[in-house]
């Protein structure tokens, strides 16, 4: 009944989903599985009118319609239950069941709260859960506030005529398996009420719940599996497809690290509280470490100790030979750490200055006596860098914000490695950068492997993870699951990681 | 040409065309004695405007700016018979650490600067009123000309306040542009995540830019309490709208990262020709906080960049 055909949106510079098709009849559960960045989240955001599509149709029952918003899709019947959970912790369970369609309830400019409350209840029942509506939101564990969630949106059930189509958006992550359990078997219940579409990480659950699944792979919709046929690493097979080129991530330039050296940063049993716990590695010179594993399995938290953001709570961390007592950036800093964040834009350079303030910003000292600025100096470093990365900008004062993405990136490395860090972690280097910037980016990664730098790398996707890694950690809720050596012709395969992963 | 591409310029087209409509309606305004005069008049106002520059560089706010100077006349008036000059540098202490303190509050106690400036603004005033016993002080004459009257004095018929205002803002400018501190302000302004990121020790250069804001309103009470030959709590009342409204206007936003202290210069030079307009066309002194606080409102509209506000409260 609900249908996309030939649905297809791009953002600057990312061709997001191309051409899908994709079908839910009533009372059925699809399942939408893939990689980071494979287009579920947008085809999501598509479905319940949070972008647009740029081409293609949707259709309901044959009808086509086009939603400018969330709201106008829920008028149609579509409704999400998001990941990050979007109740407002300080309101009742009811106030945040009708948050925004309290007019139902209000005669003379005051609300009823007693047939809210009743109204409330009647939603709470159809997902089982026995609280008192005027309960504060913050009093509920997450599973409870997960099904308040749900019940929120059945609320359309009363609202609209038609069918409802829920989107349930990695509704498990924070839920123990008991939990999960409940929650399946009340979604199963659901489908005479409404039809379903299941993202998860975890394949298991997929498999378990889902009718059908539609498997994902760079904006394209590479597979649809029926429940009966469905087969993990089939399915995996797909999700992570095609052959990976060894000469895209500079394999045969990959040379072995020196194994013999002291190490660069040595994690003894490191724990950070709620992010990751009992991790232990060497990182030595020339070698390239990968931290691998889904979105909130610890990778970050572990850079950011090591660049001193994240103090851990147990464990011993050295670098250089050296216990790091005190946990903040001017240490990291001063350790020689260079990092190079996801968020590029917001942590990686500053818009609104210039490319040599940029590329200076974390050695100003370097260039400075007694806190005057040697400027002219400034620029012949950016200038030889500009050189040295083939950075596309038209002089040294142009604003780093209006730089192309890849070249942003080059003048965050260019800002470490001018300053002589030889412990570089790169966290998503290659996001939202297009082929030629992203083969520039392997070519640096190999350089300083050259140069005896120590790189710790979280990857974008996991073909780059095994491609340019001389030894991966597989993650998995914070805990080290598995270690990989990847010398060349080597490497473990795909389906070695993702395996451990999920 | 787009109005993102004219928003740098805006500033000092905005002053010309004020001088050139007030010059045209007021025939005397344009006579150079007059600039001079309406120039030298507002240097205190541009000495704490200077200050404020810092804090709302950074993306904050110093509110505490005029108290600062309030409590400045009185200390240098009670001060001055005891120390000689040693009152002008006790002053710019005071100064120094009240907007340390706001800084501390407002980077290791994680309150908002517009409270924490507010507080110490607070802190400040009933400490000038504790401290005259809430009357006005007088200096004595032959004392304050013996140890601070080269700064009313005049030299070659240019007024010593505006060799004053010339020095410091040429200093501030230097900091600004030319030091490892003023870069850092940028960056703290411009993107404060980034700068952490970088290794800057972001609190510490937030801590030294509300003091310096602290230190230059103290040394506009100092010079204002000088011309006016004393000290009284509430002096300087009525300067802390007209300070905001020249940075803002001179183009550094509240958001920060953009600007600076030649900036305030042309927005002190805007501030001051709207303040001898209203009196040639015969605005009430009561009325002039009414202008006053309709420019900020419209100037803040104009500058702020949105994209760095996610929520306004």
């Amino acid at each position: 009944m609900y249908e996309l055909i030939n649905v297809d949106k791009k953002f600057p510079g990312v061709h997001a989903l191309k051409s899908v098709d994709f079908k839910i009849g009533r009372g059925e559960i699809v399942g939408l599985v893939g990689e980071n960045g494979a287009g579920k989240s947008t085809l999501m955001k598509v479905i319940y009118g949070a972008h647009q599509p740029d081409g293609g149709d949707i259709t309901i029952d044959g009808t086509k319609v086009r939603f400018q918003n969330p709201r106008q899709a829920m008028d149609h019947g579509i409704g999400m239950v998001f990941q990050e959970q979007s109740l407002i912790t300080n309101l009742t369970v009811m106030e945040n069941i009708f948050l925004g369609f309290e007019q139902q309830f209000v005669s003379y400019g005051v609300i009823n709260w007693k047939a809210m409350a009743e109204a409330a209840r009647k939603q709470l029942a159809k997902v089982k859960l026995d609280i008192d509506p005027g309960t504060t939101t913050s009093k509920l564990s997450f599973a409870q506030r997960q099904l308040v969630e749900l019940a929120k949106v059945l609320t359309l059930e009363e609202r609209i005529d038609g069918d409802l189509v829920i989107l349930l958006d990695e509704p498990t992550s924070v839920l123990a398996k008991e939990e999960v359990e409940l929650l399946f078997s009340l979604v199963r219940e659901l489908t005479k009420r409404a039809s379903f579409i299941f993202v998860s990480h975890r394949m298991d659950e997929v498999l378990d719940l889902s009718d059908r699944i539609y498997v994902m792979k760079d904006g394209e919709v590479v597979d649809v599996v029926a429940h009966d046929d469905a087969n993990v690493d089939a399915i995996q097979h797909k999700m992570v497809g095609r052959d990976v080129d060894k000469e895209y991530y500079r394999e045969q330039k990959q040379k072995p690290y020196q194994v013999e050296a002291k190490p660069l940063v040595a994690f003894q049993n490191v724990t950070a509280t709620g992010k990751y716990s009992d991790i232990s590695f060497d990182l030595r010179p020339g070698e390239v470490l990968c931290l691998v594993g889904t979105e909130g399995s610890g990778r970050e938290a572990i850079l950011r100790t090591i660049f001193g953001l994240e103090t851990p709570s147990a464990g011993a961390v050295s670098i250089k030979g050296v216990p790091v007592s005190k946990f903040n950036a001017q240490v990291g800093v001063a350790n020689g750490v260079g990092y190079i964040p996801r968020e590029r834009k917001v942590e990686g350079i500053v818009a609104g200055m210039s490319v040599y303030e940029n590329m200076t910003l974390s050695q100003m000292g370097n260039y400075a006596n007694s806190g005057v600025l040697r400027i002219g100096e400034e620029k012949t470093l950016a200038r030889r860098w500009i050189d040295r990365l083939a950075i596309k900008t038209p002089d040294v004062y142009k604003d780093c914000g209006g730089l192309s993405g890849g070249n942003q990136q080059k003048v965050v490395l260019a800002k470490w490695r001018s300053a002589g860090s030889d412990i570089i972690l790169l966290d998503h280097p290659t996001r939202g950068l297009d082929i030629g910037a992203k083969e520039d980016v392997y070519d640096m990664v190999r350089e300083m492997s050259d140069d005896g730098v120590g790189i710790i790398l979280v990857a974008d996707t996991l073909e780059e993870a095994i491609g340019l890694s001389h030894t991966i950690i597989v993650l998995k809720d914070g805990n080290a699951q598995k270690r990989f050596d990847c010398s060349p012709g080597d490497k473990p395969s795909l389906y070695d990681l993702v395996h451990h992963m999920i | 040409m787009s109005f993102e591409r004219i928003k740098p310029h805006l500033p000092w087209i905005t002053l010309l065309v004020l001088v050139l409509v007030v010059g045209a309606a007021d025939s005397n305004f344009l006579r150079p004695s007059n600039l001079i005069s309406m120039a030298a008049d507002i240097v205190p106002l541009f000495i704490m405007a200077l200050g404020m520059t810092f804090a709302i560089y950074i993306g904050g706010i110093d509110l505490s700016a005029q108290s600062v100077a309030n409590m400045t006349t009185v200390v240098a008036t009670i001060a001055l018979p005891t120390f000689g000059i040693g009152a002008a540098l006790i002053c710019i202490l005071a100064g120094v650490v009240l907007g340390g303190v706001s800084g501390f509050v407002t980077t290791r106690l994680f309150v908002p600067s517009f409270i924490s400036t507010l507080a110490v603004g607070g802190i400040a005033f009933s400490a000038a009123q504790y401290m005259s016993g809430q009357r006005a002080l007088f200096m004595d004459a032959s004392l304050r000309d013996s140890t601070f009257g080269w700064m009313t004095g005049s030299l070659a018929g240019i007024p010593s306040e505006l060799f004053i205002a010339a020095a410091l803002v040429l200093g501030a400018w230097f900091l600004q542009s030319r030091t490892t501190f003023g870069r850092a302000l940028k960056a703290v302004g411009a993107g404060e995540p980034a700068a952490v990121a970088s290794g800057l020790n972001v609190n510490r250069i937030k801590i030294m830019a509300f003091a310096l804001s602290g230190g230059l309103a103290a040394i506009a009470g100092l010079l204002f309490a000088v011309k006016l030959s004393g000290g009284s709590p509430t002096l300087a009342n009525g300067f802390l709208l007209p300070a905001i409204v020249a940075v803002l206007v001179g183009g550094t936003p509240l958001t920060g990262g953009v600007g600076g202290v030649i900036n305030t210069l042309i927005g002190t030079l805007i501030v001051a020709v709207i303040r001898s307009s209203m009196l040639y066309f015969e605005v009430d002194a009561t009325q002039q906080q009414m202008v006053f606080g309709l420019i900020l409102i419209v100037a803040i509209a104009l500058t702020i960049d949105r994209t760095k506000l996610r929520v306004v409260k």
